[in-house]
């Protein structure tokens, strides 16, 4: 019966709901964890690697991307999708940096991806897409976090976890997170966080990190301060997290 | 005739210490014939930064409307008020946009950044941004202007001290000027204020009630 | 060749303008009017090129009665030669620019009277008296003279007597008929010269 009103994804349901768009969240439901902390120099997004065959060479796997220098962002659910929104997302970066010759503050770029994602709730011919995001970035205004949804909302944490195990991350995060914590801490934190729920051996090639911030900013040459930049952490660095926590 | 020299404008900025100055002329004109003498070429852009335009009028009234809009828009997006730096490439791209039909203006910007350091800089027609550490002109008076500010200007100038070097560059420059002129404006910038001062020239003050007199008003001349 | 002109007194504008339409050496008509009345207290008067002059005036009036009629207010003469502006400054960058001079005279109700000067590439200002077309160069001289800014209506009507006694006396041009407009805050009327 409700199926009749989920042929197109323009036409709400007489309660009022948009299906295609909760589908979309069920999509998200079914896709590999992702987590996300702020700490109070940084913050830390990281997800888990998941091949379907011990044969896929998983070091070209990237499901972190780095949108611009300050931001970052992992996704959780289809892989496809994520990458037009990733490739959305830098080509606006740059022409925010066309006019402007600085980066874009965090909470733009989110707007930016987010009403990309609204649109495709509203246009015709499309669907929505399949992935909440995890992004992270550094500004004026220090470390944030944001998740972005299929609907195209958008929210600010301290930490959150989306995809297969997102509640069960939430209550660990609710239990490990506090405001004073900092970025090494921050991704030990996250790291655990995967740990809870994770099938398999957890090695440096089935994880991946994301870092923006953590220590002093890097300056010029003559001294200038330089804002932080988003780097993903090579498997050797995962390595020594890992071997640290075991 | 150049477009760029129809109207008349000449426009100066300067770097102080802990403060920064920008001034104008105040007339308009058709070629040689003089139409206002209260014409604004300075708007403020933020509470710290101004923007000042030499050459078409039409085109200083288009553009002052359309970076008000774009910077209303900046402000109401991004909740912050604009960085003279980041407002000087907004200012740069919007003129290289129409880079094969530019708007006939050089731009000069004057502001203080959020480390209240002093900034200058001014553009040609289609964007090319000169930063300076001292000084920068535009307009009808520029080689005057330069040979005036190179002689006047010193770093670390106080405020007042500011003011004064830069009324007496613009003021010096455009009378040499047949184009610009007819009174001026200065704004000082410092980190919590604009003090915004209007300079007579050569010209008369109708509030005086000696200039009436008509004897007294041609003597004077 | 054409010529206009205006100038603000203490409450009221008053516009002058010629009533010639010329093409080449031929004189077409001796009574054309050129003004019109945007709403009860603005009102335009325009020169230049003979078809965009009225088909221009007659486009920004219809738009701005259009804007009465719909908000039940009238645009202030600041707005009106704000839009005016607007108008002609986008038509500049096309490839049929309307080639017009204007001068909005208008009485605000709050402000008082008010004079935009707008020339063809609608550069706009404000000021106290202004001329368009050739015997700008006789007139602005003569009221950059004799103008003051409380000048009564009468003191105004002589300094317009004077310019057009100027323009008889040394303008090549031969325009025996002008018409003069008042703007108040009783409206527009006609006024003798």
């Amino acid at each position: 019966m409700s199926d009749r009103y989920s042929f197109s994804l323009t036409t709400f349901s007489p309660s009022g709901k948009l299906l295609q768009i909760e589908h979309a969240l069920n999509a998200v439901g079914q896709g590999v964890t992702s987590v996300g902390i702020k700490a109070s120099n940084g913050a830390v997004i990281a997800t888990e690697k998941k091949s379907t065959s011990p044969l896929v060479d998983t070091s070209t796997l990237e499901k972190i991307s780095m949108i611009c220098s300050s931001v970052g962002l992992v996704y959780s659910g289809m892989g496809p999708d994520a990458r037009v929104l990733v490739n959305k997302g830098r080509k606006s970066a740059q022409a925010y940096r066309r006019v402007y010759n600085e980066d874009p503050p965090v909470s733009i770029l989110v707007k930016e991806i987010a009403s990309v994602m609204q649109e495709f709730t509203q246009s015709g011919g499309v669907r929505p897409f399949g992935v909440s995001l995890l992004v992270a970035g550094f500004d004026d205004k220090g470390p944030s976090l944001y998740q972005v949804d299929p609907s195209g909302s958008y929210f600010a944490w301290k930490a959150t976890a989306i995809g297969k195990n997102m509640i069960n991350s939430k209550t660990f995060l609710e239990k490990r997170f506090n405001e004073e914590m900092e970025l090494e801490d921050a991704v030990h934190t996250a790291i655990l966080t995967l740990k809870e729920g994770f099938e398999g051996q957890m090695t440096e090639d089935t994880i991946e990190i994301g870092i923006i911030g953590g220590g002093s900013p890097p300056t010029t040459a003559t001294g200038e301060p330089l804002p932080f930049a988003f780097k993903k952490l090579t498997p050797s660095e995962i390595k020594d997290y890992l071997s640290n926590i075991a | 005739m150049s477009i760029m020299e129809y109207n008349g404008a000449a426009v100066v900025a300067m770097v102080g210490k802990n403060c920064v100055a920008i001034a104008s002329d105040t007339r308009l004109g058709q070629q040689a014939m003089t139409i206002d003498t209260n014409f604004q070429k300075v708007f403020p852009v933020t509470d710290k930064t101004m923007i000042g335009m030499a050459g078409l009028a039409t085109d200083v009234l288009t553009l002052r409307d359309r970076f008000r809009y774009k910077v209303n828009m900046y402000k109401l997006k991004e909740e912050r008020t604009i960085e003279p730096q980041t407002f000087a490439h907004m200012v740069s791209a919007a003129l290289y946009e129409k880079r094969f039909g530019p708007y006939f203006i050089e731009p000069v910007i004057a502001g203080m950044d959020k480390r209240n350091q002093p900034f200058i800089c001014s553009m040609d027609t289609i964007g090319c941004i000169n930063f300076a550490k001292d000084f920068v002109v535009a307009g009808n008076a520029g080689g005057g202007l330069y040979g005036m500010c190179e002689s006047l200007w010193e770093p670390d100038l106080e405020p007042e001290d500011l003011f004064e070097t830069i009324s007496q560059a613009l003021l010096n420059a455009v009378d040499r000027n047949a184009l610009s002129g007819w009174g001026a404006v200065v704004h000082i910038i410092t980190p919590d204020q604009v003090i915004t001062r209007q300079l007579k020239s050569r010209m008369l003050d109708w509030a005086d009630p000696t200039v009436k007199d008509k004897a007294v008003r041609y003597t004077r001349l | 060749m054409e010529c206009l002109m205006g100038l603000v007194g203490k409450d009221f504008v008053i516009t002058v303008t010629d009533t010639m339409a010329i093409r080449s050496i031929t004189v077409l008509k001796h009574d054309e009017d050129k003004t019109r009345e945007l709403n009860p207290h603005t009102l335009i008067s325009y020169c230049g090129e003979a078809g965009d002059t009225t088909n221009f005036a007659e486009y920004v009036q219809k738009n701005v009665k259009l804007y009465g009629i719909r908000n039940n207010i009238e645009l202030t003469p600041g707005a009106t030669a704000n839009f005016v502006r607007r108008e002609l400054a986008d038509s500049l960058r096309t490839r049929s620019a309307y080639q017009v001079n204007l001068l909005v005279s208008g009485y605000d109700h709050k402000k008082g009277p008010c004079l935009y000067w707008i020339d063809h590439l609608s550069a706009l200002a404000q000021v106290p008296f202004a001329a368009h077309g050739y015997c700008a160069y006789y007139c602005i001289s003569l009221m950059d003279r004799h103008y003051h800014p409380d000048i009564s209506l009468d003191e105004a009507m002589g300094l317009i007597r004077q310019c057009l006694e100027e323009l008889h006396r040394r303008f090549i041009i031969n325009m025996p008929r002008f018409v003069a407009k008042v703007v108040d805050k009783d409206g527009i009327r006609v006024i003798d010269l």
